[in-house]
């Protein structure tokens, strides 16, 4: 799943302030409503429309459905499409719908509102992020009112699992200026009130094409403060949240509260822009990430098992696309590399943090303190949480980073590509790109991880992004749910979430 | 009458000073509990037992213990030496940042006190205007444009806390403005510069000096609260208000790690209060008469 948790959370006060105006009368006992938090990462401007800049995720994830989705093991499995079939050289993908899907306004899911949806990616005026992963879809041909056939500007092997982003869902033909506050898709739940800085509220979808959700609603609630969330839930406000590996010991003695855990790929991450001195030379960005103790890391972050080292590769570990690279702690390796750069002495930069997320700033702490003997020294810059994605992210030299996993392909074209809207550090190689193009237009499973393998080393040794880890997602919910799989949210078939009387 | 100005009230003050603050049970206890504090802060690197920024995997979170009599944090530092090193830096910003805020706070009371009329009208009225502004959004707006650390902290602290100083110069120069000392000095030609320094701020320098305490606590408490919203004191720095920031997701179960840096706090802004207080009593001055920030 696969989204970065861009935050915009308006500071540790606001926390407090959102439990407060959170504080909702309880709902009918008859009522089976679910509470979760949302983290008003995009400071109240959060849409429905599924493929913006400032997509509201956890709500559209619940409003709309995918074509195809992954299932727990990571496979695809058909959502709003039956079968997906490439012509001989992959450049034509025809897409067979499932018959009988409506959406909330009673109209039927055709291949309309398939191609509508997808050429919808590449419209200029959206901005959509999306725009960097499927780039390539050229068009969307209907053959009949079940088949869609898209056609892309090059071979693309992969292109199934690329339509299992977060973000490409299908909506309404024609309702592009209207689906940012319409919410009308064919997924579990309808919107019944959107208010993104306050409580947004969804209600089931009895016609759903898998079945009748559980639940009677579902609420999200803005809490921007990480500790705030896990208070709200603590206090029996919310039902569900994810939380940190050092708030594990909160939960002690709760036997009203179930914990679970399951490895993922997403990471806290620095990054050091390519494009602005000294990190231009490849050379100073490979020092300044081989001069960190990893493992140390991981383990000072997030205590034991709850991580999986990493060597600045954003490919998740049972990826079947990740590169296998070693990456010991090499101070002097730093070293020689910073004065064969020219800064015999050692470099010093500032480097930006805040408070949006539990360990933001610890994890700078701790790089700090790991580098300074290779002579890099570090200042810690603390910006205000509020507008961090905004102000800080992709303007600053040397920022903390936050993503969730993605498969390969997505990741490595959104947050590398050459001039793509997410690549955070500025990286721009036409060598990297040629492999990515490579690994796309290849049909041979064999030849396209190679191409990716490649690109990920090339990362390690000239990129401008320090991924230490991959860290586990826990969940802390309540007993009396039942239906909540080990699985990221998106994936999640919140339609078999149920309450339980607690 | 060529010499200083007569300073009225300072007979009352003869019996010496310290003496008639410690007599009172309070003063003593809050001026025991401010010069321990500044005892600490400047001796705290060379009684700490550890390096304030050692980071052990192996050390996470543990309770107190005879090896780290506070406990470790979230990154296995100790406590004990954090919380000892955390009050220096606040204090530190604080004390040159209340000197310069009683400085120019008092030079501009006094000068509009002397002056009156519309300039008086005018520069009141701008300090009320950024007076109904609540301290801490002034001070986080600045911050936010600015950033953060010692540099910008100290003049942004110094403005925001001189106005009241401003108010507190003005009311007590007041009182003296129309007093033949001052009228006399007026006849005789002497500039206004020498008016202020050498006619009405020895006569206000009891209450600046009070007022200039008292900021001083509170001061310390912003910092520490800038710091816990992550606007103060930039990591790792040990700092109070930061520690009890990154304290705050598991402070339920590794209380050690809020507890001790916020008794820290506590103390040392209750003990310069009791201190202040004190002295004020003991020279005179009624705090509660004037309208004070």
């Amino acid at each position: 799943m696969n989204f970065a948790r861009r935050k915009l959370n308006i500071g540790r006060m606001a926390g407090a302030l959102a439990l407060l105006t959170a504080a909702w009368s309880q709902p009918a006992l008859a009522d089976k409503v679910l509470r979760m938090a949302h983290d008003l990462s995009m400071g109240g401007s959060e849409s429905l429309d599924p493929l913006s800049p400032v997509r509201f995720w956890e709500v559209n994830d619940l409003l709309y459905s995918r074509l195809i989705r992954l299932t727990e093991a990571g496979e695809m499995e058909p959502e709003l499409a039956l079968s997906w079939e490439p012509n001989a050289d992959a450049t034509e993908w025809t897409i067979r719908l499932r018959d009988g899907v409506k959406f909330h306004d009673g109209s039927a899911v055709d291949a309309e509102d398939v191609k509508f949806s997808l050429e919808r990616i590449n419209d200029p005026a959206l901005e959509s992020p999306v725009t960097s992963v499927l780039g390539m879809i050229q068009s969307v041909e209907v053959i009949d009112p079940l088949t869609a056939r898209v056609v892309l500007s090059t071979k693309h092997a992969g292109l199934p699992i690329l339509l299992t982003d977060y973000r490409v869902r299908i909506i309404p033909s024609g309702s592009g200026d209207t689906i940012a506050s319409s919410g009308i898709g064919s997924g579990p739940f309808k919107l019944d009130e959107y208010d993104p800085e306050g409580t947004t509220r969804l209600v089931a979808n009895p016609d759903y094409w898998e079945g009748a959700p559980k639940l009677d609603s579902i609420e999200y609630v803005a809490i921007p403060d990480a500790d705030a969330r896990i208070q709200a839930l603590l206090g029996g406000q919310l039902d569900f949240s994810r939380i940190a590996p050092e708030q594990e010991p909160l939960f002690a003695g709760r036997s009203d509260f179930v914990l679970s855990e399951f490895p993922a790929g997403g990471w806290f991450g620095l990054v050091f822009r390519t494009d602005t001195e000294p990190f231009t030379d490849p050379r100073v960005r490979k020092a300044v990430r081989v001069a960190v103790n990893r493992e140390e890391m991981a383990k000072l972050m997030t205590g034991e098992g709850h991580a999986t080292v990493t060597c600045d590769n954003p490919v998740k570990a049972n990826d079947p696309y990740r590169a296998d690279i070693v990456c010991p702690q090499d101070i002097d390796l730093a070293r020689k590399l910073l004065a064969e750069a020219g800064y015999p002495d050692g470099i010093s930069f500032d480097l930006h943090t805040s408070n949006l997320e539990t360990g933001m700033v610890r994890f700078a702490e701790v790089y700090q303190q790991q580098v300074a003997p290779a002579g890099i020294k570090v200042n810690i810059v603390m910006a205000p949480s509020d507008g961090y994605w905004d102000d800080v992210w992709m303007k600053e030299t040397v920022v903390v980073t936050s993503w969730d996993e993605r498969p390969a392909d997505q990741i490595l074209n959104e947050a590398y590509r050459s001039g793509s809207s997410w690549n955070e550090s500025y990286f721009s190689n036409p060598e990297f790109d040629a492999l990515l193009d490579k690994a796309r237009a290849s049909l041979d499973f064999a030849e396209a991880r190679q191409a990716m393998v490649d690109a990920q080393v090339m990362l390690f040794e000239a990129g401008g992004t320090l991924i230490p880890y991959q860290q586990n997602i826990q969940f802390a919910y309540k007993k009396s749910l039942d239906g909540i799989r080990p699985v990221i949210e998106d994936q999640m078939r919140w339609h078999l979430v149920d309450k339980t009387e607690e | 009458m060529i010499g200083a100005a007569p300073e009225i009230g300072r007979n009352a003050r003869q019996p010496r000073l310290l003496a008639r603050i410690v007599a009172r049970p309070s003063g003593a206890v809050g001026l025991a509990l401010v010069i321990l504090h500044v005892g600490v802060a400047l001796l705290a690197p060379f009684l700490v037992p550890h390096d304030f920024a050692a980071q052990n995997a192996d050390a996470i979170l543990l309770p107190p213990s005879t090896r780290y009599w506070f406990g470790t944090d979230m990154l296995g530092r100790d406590v004990f030496t954090r919380t000892l090193l955390g009050g220096r830096e606040a204090m530190l910003i604080c004390t040159i940042a209340t000197a310069l805020a009683v400085f120019w706070g008092g030079i501009v009371g006094i000068l509009v006190a002397l002056v009156g009329g519309w300039i008086d009208n005018a520069v009141m009225r701008c300090a009320d205007a950024l007076m109904s502004m609540p301290w801490i959004l002034f001070v986080m707006i600045f911050v936010a444009a600015l950033g953060t650390g010692t540099a910008t902290l100290i003049p942004i602290l110094s403005v925001s806390y001189g106005l009241s100083v401003v108010y507190l110069a003005r009311s007590a120069a007041l009182e003296f403005v129309t007093r033949d000392f001052v009228l006399a000095a007026q006849a005789r030609g002497e500039s206004r510069r020498t008016i202020i320094f050498r006619e009405l701020l020895p006569n206000v320098r009891d209450s600046l000096a009070v007022q200039g305490a008292m900021q001083w606590s509170w001061m310390i408490l912003g910092v520490s609260s800038l710091s816990y919203l992550g606007m103060g004191v930039p990591p790792p720095n040990p700092d109070w208000g930061l520690m009890v920031a990154d304290a705050r997701s598991i402070m339920s179960a590794a209380p050690w790690t809020a507890i001790f840096p916020m008794l820290a706090l506590s103390s040392l802004i209750i003990g310069a209060n009791l201190a202040v207080d004190a002295t004020a009593k003991a020279l005179g001055i009624d705090r509660n008469a004037r309208g004070q920030g």
